[in-house]
C-alpha cells in the first residue's frame, strides 16, 4: 500500500528514537510488542509522542487496532486526511491491552 | 533471639561528590557543595529570597548506569539507583547467589519526583491540554518509584516499602530496615534515602515557610552554618546515600566486611506543630533515650552524633537543649558534627548520608568537620564541634533527624563485634 512518506519517516523516527535503534531497520510489518518488544506502557508512550509529533487525539476506542507500525502510519495518514476512522485491526487475537492491566 | 543487623556496603550521590571515596575525602577538608542556584534554567532566581543551593553538578545518569532503569524515572530517584548500585558493589553482594524474596529495597524520600512533577503542572495549566499530560507522569510522582526501580534492576522480590516522613525519611528507613531484618522478614535491605527538589516551586515553598537561609546569596558556601550565631535558615540540599543494612549471620555467611553494626532505633511524634519543634527540647530527648534503650547503650558510652542540625535558629538550639538534657556533663565529651554544613539539606536523604557519615566515623575512627562554625552561638555550644575534622576512636554513634509533621527518629550505630 502506497503511503506518504514524510509521516511514515517520521513515526518510524519516533520510534527508533524511543527503541534505540536506527529507524531505518523498522518494518511496516512489525508487530508492536510481538516484533519491536513494546509492551503496553511503551505503546501508550509512543503513541503520545506520535500525537504530538502530528498534533493528534487519539481517542481510546482507536488504541486497539493499533498494533503495527503499518497499522499507525495508515491511522495517522487518515486522521490527517480528516476522516477519523478506527484502524483497521486485522489480528485483533494479538491486540496489547491499552488500559486496564496495570495495577492503581 | 532477635537477629544483629549490620551494614555491609555505602553508596552516596551529594554535592560534594558521586562516590563514597570522593564525598568522604571532600567532608574530611570541609569542602562546602553549596553555590549559586543553577538548577532552575531558564528560570531566573531574581524573586527569590534565597538564591544558594547544595545541587549535584554533572549528573547524568546514563554515565553511572548500564541498564534503561534509569531513563523513565524523576532525578531523585536516579540518584537513588546509582547509590544503590554503588552499595551494592560496595557490599560484595551478588544477587545471583541470594534468595530474592529475603532481599528488600526499602527507600526514604520526602518530596519525590518533583523535577517531572512540576513540569508537568506547568504545562498542564498554561496549556489547558490534558492529553498532553505525560503518560508517565503518575508511576514517576508515585513516592515509591524509586524503591521500585531499585528491586526491578537487582530483582529483589522481599519486602519493597517507601517511608515518608519529610526530612527524617531515610532515618526512618533505616529503622524500618532494622526491624525488619531483626525480625526475621529478610536478609539484606537495601536501605536509600534520597531527594532531588530543588525546583522553582519546591524552593519558593520553602523560601514562603521562611526556612531558608537568605543572608548567604553573595557567599554560597557560608549559607549553611549549623550552630553559628549568624545561622539564619537551612539551605537546600539534594542526594541520595544507601547502605546495606544485612543480618550479622548472614553477613558472617559470605565473609562480608562489616562497616558497624545497626543497632537501635526510636520513632516518635512530638505531636505539637507541622514544622515548628517543641522548644524544651523534651521529645528529642525522650527520642535518643529510647533509641539508645534499644541498642543496649547508655549515654555515658555515645563518642559521635550526627546532628540533624538544620542551621535554622530554633531548630539547632533545640537539638543542643535535649542533648544537655539527656547527656548530662558528657554532652561536651561527645564529638558532634552537622553533615548539611557541607552538603545542604537533602530532606528525605539527609538521614542515610548522616548514616554514612556516622558509619564511616566509626569505621575510619574520623568524623568530618562542621564547616562555618566560626562564631559558636552561647545557645547551642558544645565542646564537641568543630571546624576542623577530628580523630577520634568512635564505639558508639548516634543519628538524629527530625521532620516535618512533627516526627522524629534516632538510630544507633556500633562498632560491630559480630
Amino acid at each position: 500500500m502506497a503511503t506518504d512518506p514524510t509521516i511514515s519517516l517520521k513515526i518510524r523516527t519516533a520510534l527508533g528514537e524511543y527503541l534505540k535503534r536506527d529507524p531505518a531497520t523498522i518494518l511496516f510489518t512489525q508487530h508492536l510488542r510481538d516484533d519491536l518488544g513494546l509492551d503496553s506502557m511503551a505503546v501508550i508512550e509512543l503513541l503520545y509522542r506520535i500525537e504530538e509529533a502530528f498534533d493528534l487525539q487519539i481517542p481510546d476506542q482507536d488504541l486497539v487496532g493499533l498494533t503495527s507500525v503499518g497499522h499507525v502510519v495508515r491511522y495517522v495518514e487518515k486522521r490527517l486526511g480528516k476522516t477519523a476512522s478506527p484502524a483497521p485491526a486485522k489480528k485483533p487475537a494479538k491486540q496489547s491491552k491499552p488500559k486496564g492491566n496495570r495495577k492503581s | 533471639m532477635r537477629a544483629r543487623v549490620v551494614v555491609t556496603g555505602l553508596g552516596v550521590v551529594s554535592p560534594i561528590g558521586i562516590g563514597v571515596s570522593e564525598f568522604w575525602k571532600a567532608a574530611l577538608s570541609g569542602q562546602s557543595g553549596i553555590s549559586a542556584i543553577t538548577s532552575f534554567d531558564p528560570f531566573s532566581t531574581d524573586g527569590y529570597r534565597s538564591k544558594v543551593a547544595g545541587q549535584v553538578r554533572d549528573f547524568a545518569v546514563e554515565r553511572f548506569l548500564d541498564s534503561a532503569h534509569g531513563e523513565r524515572v524523576d532525578r531523585y530517584a536516579q540518584f537513588a539507583l546509582v547509590a544503590a548500585k554503588e552499595a551494592l558493589a560496595d557490599s560484595g553482594l551478588q544477587m545471583a547467589k541470594e534468595d530474592p524474596h529475603r532481599v528488600g529495597v526499602i527507600v526514604g524520600a520526602g518530596m519525590g519526583g518533583m523535577v517531572m512533577g512540576e513540569r508537568e503542572i506547568t504545562q498542564l495549566y498554561q496549556q489547558q491540554k490534558p492529553h498532553r499530560v505525560h503518560p508517565n507522569f503518575i508511576p514517576v510522582i508515585t513516592l515509591n518509584s524509586a524503591s521500585g526501580i531499585i528491586a526491578m534492576a537487582y530483582g529483589a522480590k522481599g519486602p519493597n516499602l517507601t517511608i515518608s516522613t519529610a526530612c527524617s525519611s531515610s532515618a526512618h528507613a533505616l529503622g524500618q530496615a532494622l526491624h525488619c531484618i531483626r525480625e526475621g522478614r529478610a536478609d539484606v535491605v537495601i536501605t536509600v534515602g534520597a531527594d532531588a527538589s530543588i525546583t522553582p516551586l519546591v524552593f519558593a515553598g520553602f523560601c514562603s515557610l521562611r526556612a531558608l537561609s537568605s543572608k548567604f546569596n553573595d557567599h554560597p558556601e557560608k549559607a549553611s552554618r549549623p550552630f553559628d550565631r549568624l545561622r539564619d535558615g537551612f539551605v537546600m540540599g539534594e542526594g541520595s546515600g544507601t547502605l546495606i543494612l544485612e543480618s550479622a549471620a548472614h553477613a558472617k555467611k559470605r565473609k562480608a566486611r562489616v562497616y558497624a553494626e545497626v543497632a537501635g532505633y526510636a520513632a516518635t511524634s512530638e505531636a505539637y506543630h507541622m514544622v515548628i519543634p517543641r522548644e524544651d527540647g523534651l521529645e528529642v530527648a525522650h527520642t535518643m533515650r529510647l533509641a539508645l534503650a534499644d541498642a543496649g547503650v547508655t549515654p555515658a558510652q555515645v563518642d559521635y552524633i550526627n546532628a540533624h542540625a538544620t542551621s535554622t535558629t530554633i531548630g539547632d538550639a533545640v537539638e543542643v537543649r535535649a542533648i544537655r538534657q539527656l547527656f548530662k556533663s558528657r554532652a561536651d565529651k561527645i564529638a558532634i558534627s552537622a553533615t548539611k554544613s557541607l552538603i545542604g539539606h537533602t530532606l528525605g536523604a539527609a538521614g542515610a548520608i548522616g548514616g554514612i557519615a556516622a558509619v564511616l566515623a566509626l569505621h575510619m575512627g574520623q568524623i568530618h568537620p562542621t564547616a562555618n562554625y566560626d562564631d559558636p552561638d552561647p545557645t547551642c555550644a558544645l565542646a564537641g564541634l568543630s571546624r576542623s575534622a577530628q580523630e577520634r576512636r568512635v564505639k558508639v554513634a548516634l543519628l538524629n533527624a527530625f521532620g516535618f509533621g512533627s516526627n522524629n527518629a534516632a538510630v544507633v550505630f556500633k562498632q560491630s563485634t559480630v
